[in-house]
């Protein structure tokens, strides 16, 4: 088997990636549904199911993109893989994805905060008018 | 086993430790200012606290691992010591200037708010 190796890697990457994607978004809008209820104004029942509708969105788009990085592209002479190259491979993969997966966070903070900034300034300009 | 798996498999249980420690350290002290950017809303700050952490560690454990597929060939115990060093500090002092560059913003906001009053 000259490609055992990369199967190593593809399973110790799956693993990692999609527990992290999972635990990522679960603490991510656990934590937003109090922006969201914000935003909402206090409907609850509108503000949990959109925060449900983007926790389904933010799984998509990180576990997709997560599968279509997957692909190990590795040529040698005589087709063997070192521990060490493989550790490397792995590295700038899950390196890669941990630093693209902080910024999608920071990104959806960044949305939440401007979400509420938009709602209470219109709050507050209907009570101005009113 | 040759010398780079040694200096990987010590490199990232000091940058991890590091990491994690200073995130926390952050998330404990940071609290404070944030109470009093958000006007005393203890639930929210405690949600947002959450999330900037969780930002922090990702982001940062991800640059940390991500330099070990740029390492360089190692052929010898002083030249482990020697890349070891390098990289540590340098991740370090990025660390340091980051951390810098948060307390400036920090006193920024809390002085714009305050002559918004």
């Amino acid at each position: 088997m000259e490609n055992s190796k990369i199967i190593i890697g593809y399973i110790i990457y799956l693993t990692i990636v999609i527990f992290l994607t999972i635990y990522i978004s679960k603490m991510l809008f656990k934590n937003g549904k109090l922006f969201m209820i914000d935003i909402f104004k206090g409907k609850e029942d509108i503000a949990l199911a959109t925060n449900k509708l983007f926790e389904i969105g933010f799984y998509l788009i990180n576990i997709g993109f997560a599968l279509y990085i997957m692909e190990i592209y590795y040529f040698n002479r005589n087709n063997q893989m070192s521990y060490q190259t493989l550790m490397e491979i792995l590295s700038k993969k899950i390196g890669g994805f941990t630093i693209y997966l902080g910024i999608m966070l920071f990104l959806n903070l960044f949305l939440f905060f401007r979400g509420r900034k938009k709602s209470r300034r219109f709050t507050t300009q209907t009570t101005k008018v009113l | 086993m040759n010398y780079n798996l040694i200096t990987y498999s010590i490199y990232l249980p000091i940058i991890i430790c590091v990491m994690i420690k200073i995130g926390w350290l952050f998330y404990k002290n940071g609290e404070i200012f944030l109470l009093n950017l958000f006007q005393n809303n203890t639930e929210l700050v405690k949600s947002i606290n959450n999330l900037l952490l969780i930002g922090y560690y990702l982001t940062n454990i991800g640059c940390a691992i991500i330099t070990i597929s740029y390492w360089e060939q190692i052929d010898s115990m002083l030249e482990l010591l020697n890349s070891l060093s390098l990289t540590l500090g340098k991740i370090i002092m990025l660390l340091a200037l980051m951390h810098y560059n948060n307390i400036f913003w920090l006193k920024h906001l809390n002085k714009s708010k305050l002559l918004n009053q």
